[in-house]
């Protein structure tokens, strides 16, 4: 029951970016390799505005101690803000050359927050980070953060939905097919590039919120590419088309690894066999779901249907 | 005498030195408001050139082209569309993944285009009207039972009329059609003259660039000849059909009255 709680949590958590990723990729055309750098600006600004002042060893300038929702809005506006300033730059490019640059600017955020420690403590990162308790409406923590999860999860595929099902959705859809035919029915290219890169720049920025809330701790290592990477491989594996098979994607993805470790390991060694089990089987099943593509199939039965 | 819809006044375009339109002097004609005028020439006048410095994909090295008293040297392509003008490509282009009927419609001025209007569901009202329109425009230029149809399905001469009806939609000031008749077969070549005529009749300002000059000269009231870039003459079909220049560079002497 307990991984199952882990993986509705995680699932759902991680399902918010690959849904993001999907409006910006699948629809809007841009290809993001630094989804992580909003992840971590939505974690870091929600631990930032929520913690107390510093005090003791505590190398961080900031702790506004304000309440858990102030942050969670702060995390989105923290995001929101993180993709202004890197879209304003780089929407102009086109494929290869926007995945680099999106990738550059994660890592260069990675970078500030190793090394300016008045952010959040350099390496040692946010500890404790504050969060509301879920007693006070009677429920038990893992129940509490695994809704919440499935609740911001269900909330961003309704918001995007509703979007591109609007007319707003047929103007994207067609600049993604063809700029030059847009242009010339009067579309403002450049203007609705960047209103998607910035739209679905929010909800990960309230992910990063809720994952800082879960694991209580916001660090530079929790925020690395291998998240970017992690979250285009459960795009990939979900068929980009449609949003469940984004979701689809991801909870296979974050299950599969759940139920990995949660063998039980008599020694170390095993443990260390079932660490490098784990990549193998990651990758075979990465290229059985692309040969039979399962979820896209799901995807068109429920189509026709 | 109308006013002049579009002026072209002594533009030159270069492509990495080499003069693409223009020559030394640069190239100028002004288009009436009303004229149906056909833009012939051989291979590499720089037709499409003079299609695109119109409509702003490209931009001139010098001289100005200036709509409806409107300096275009500034303006970027969807800013000169919305000023009204519309145009076709020489390779027809659609949009894969919507539909043919969202294919048209998504050509016309929409204010449901919006965020503001996705999220509070405000565009469902226009859209009834909108997708009336565009299936009027599609039946117009023949294409009426392929409305739900999805673009991969349609023929390279259905596209092109796909491509008319996606710019219909938007009551174009001056339409731009490059090499509509190219690889549509002769019914759908009559009814697309049929539907030029009939734009043409209702006042519109219409520029057709064609090969197909027994299709163009039959229906265009005034036509400009271009050579390497170069305006080589103008005059009404039947003057160009006796123009000595125009059947040595262009026409062979089969055409020559």
């Amino acid at each position: 029951m307990q991984i199952f709680l882990t993986i509705v949590m995680f699932g759902s958590l991680f399902s918010v970016l690959t849904l993001s990723l999907n409006l910006q990729y699948a629809r809007g055309g841009m290809i993001n390799f630094g989804v992580v750098a909003y992840f971590a600006a939505g974690a870091y600004a929600y631990a930032i505005v929520t913690q107390q002042p510093p005090k003791g060893l505590d190398q961080y300038l900031f702790g506004l101690g304000a309440p858990w929702w102030a942050g969670f809005i702060a995390a989105g506006l923290a995001a929101m803000a993180f993709a202004f300033l890197t879209g304003r730059p780089t929407l102009r490019l086109r494929g290869e050359y926007l995945a680099l640059t999106t990738f550059a600017f994660a890592e260069m955020l990675h970078s500030l927050l190793v090394n300016e420690r008045r952010i959040g403590n350099g390496t040692v990162g946010l500890a404790n980070v504050e969060r509301p308790d879920p007693a006070g409406i009677g429920l038990s923590e893992g129940y509490a953060y695994a809704g919440a999860a499935f609740l911001l999860m269900l909330v961003t595929a309704l918001a995007f939905r509703r979007l591109l099902a609007s007319p707003y959705g047929r103007a994207i859809d067609a600049i993604r097919d063809d700029e030059t035919a847009a242009e010339a029915i009067g579309k403002d290219i450049p203007r609705l590039r960047f209103q998607v890169f910035v739209i679905s720049a929010i909800p990960i920025g309230f992910a990063g919120a809720l994952y800082a809330m879960i694991t209580t701790l916001v660090s530079p290592d929790l925020f690395t590419a291998e998240v970017t990477f992690f979250v285009w491989i459960a795009l990939v594996l979900g068929g980009e088309r449609t949003l469940h098979g984004a979701v689809a994607g991801t909870m296979a993805l974050v299950g599969f690894q759940e139920l990995i470790r949660a063998i039980p390991f008599e020694s170390i060694r095993a443990a260390e066999i079932a660490a490098a089990a784990e990549d193998v089987l990651t990758g075979l099943l990465f290229i059985l779901i692309l040969r039979w593509q399962p979820f896209e199939v799901l995807a068109k039965r429920k189509q026709t249907a | 005498m109308t006013r002049d819809l579009l002026v072209m006044d002594r533009v030159i375009k270069r492509f990495g030195g080499l003069k693409a339109v223009g020559g030394d002097a640069g190239l100028s004609f002004a288009v009436p408001e009303g004229t149906f005028l056909g833009l012939i020439g051989p291979n590499g006048a720089g037709k499409s050139t003079t299609f695109n410095l119109i409509s702003g994909v490209l931009k001139p090295d010098s001289g100005a082209v200036v709509l409806d008293g409107v300096d275009l040297s500034r303006a970027r392509a969807p800013q000169i569309a919305a000023l009204g003008l519309g145009r076709t490509f020489q390779t027809p282009r659609a949009f894969s993944s919507l539909s043919v009927l969202d294919n048209v419609i998504v050509g016309a001025d929409n204010s449901g285009e919006t965020i503001g209007s996705a999220v509070f569901g405000r565009w469902r009202a226009d859209e009834r009207a909108l997708r009336d329109k565009a299936a009027a425009v599609l039946a117009r230029v023949g294409l009426a039972d392929r409305v739900a149809d999805c673009v991969g399905n349609l023929s390279g001469g259905e596209l092109r009329m796909l491509e008319v009806a996606r710019q219909l939609v938007r009551d174009p000031k001056i339409l731009l059609l490059d090499e509509p008749t190219a690889g549509v077969d002769p019914s759908l070549q009559a009814k697309l003259s049929r539907i030029l005529v009939d734009l043409h009749a209702e006042g519109r300002t219409l520029i057709v660039v064609e090969h197909n000059l027994h299709f163009l000269l039959q229906i265009a009231d005034s036509v400009v000849v271009l050579q390497n870039g170069q305006l080589l003459s103008k005059g009404t079909p039947s003057e160009i059909k006796a123009d000595e220049k125009v059947i040595t560079a262009y026409l062979g002497t089969e055409h020559a009255a």
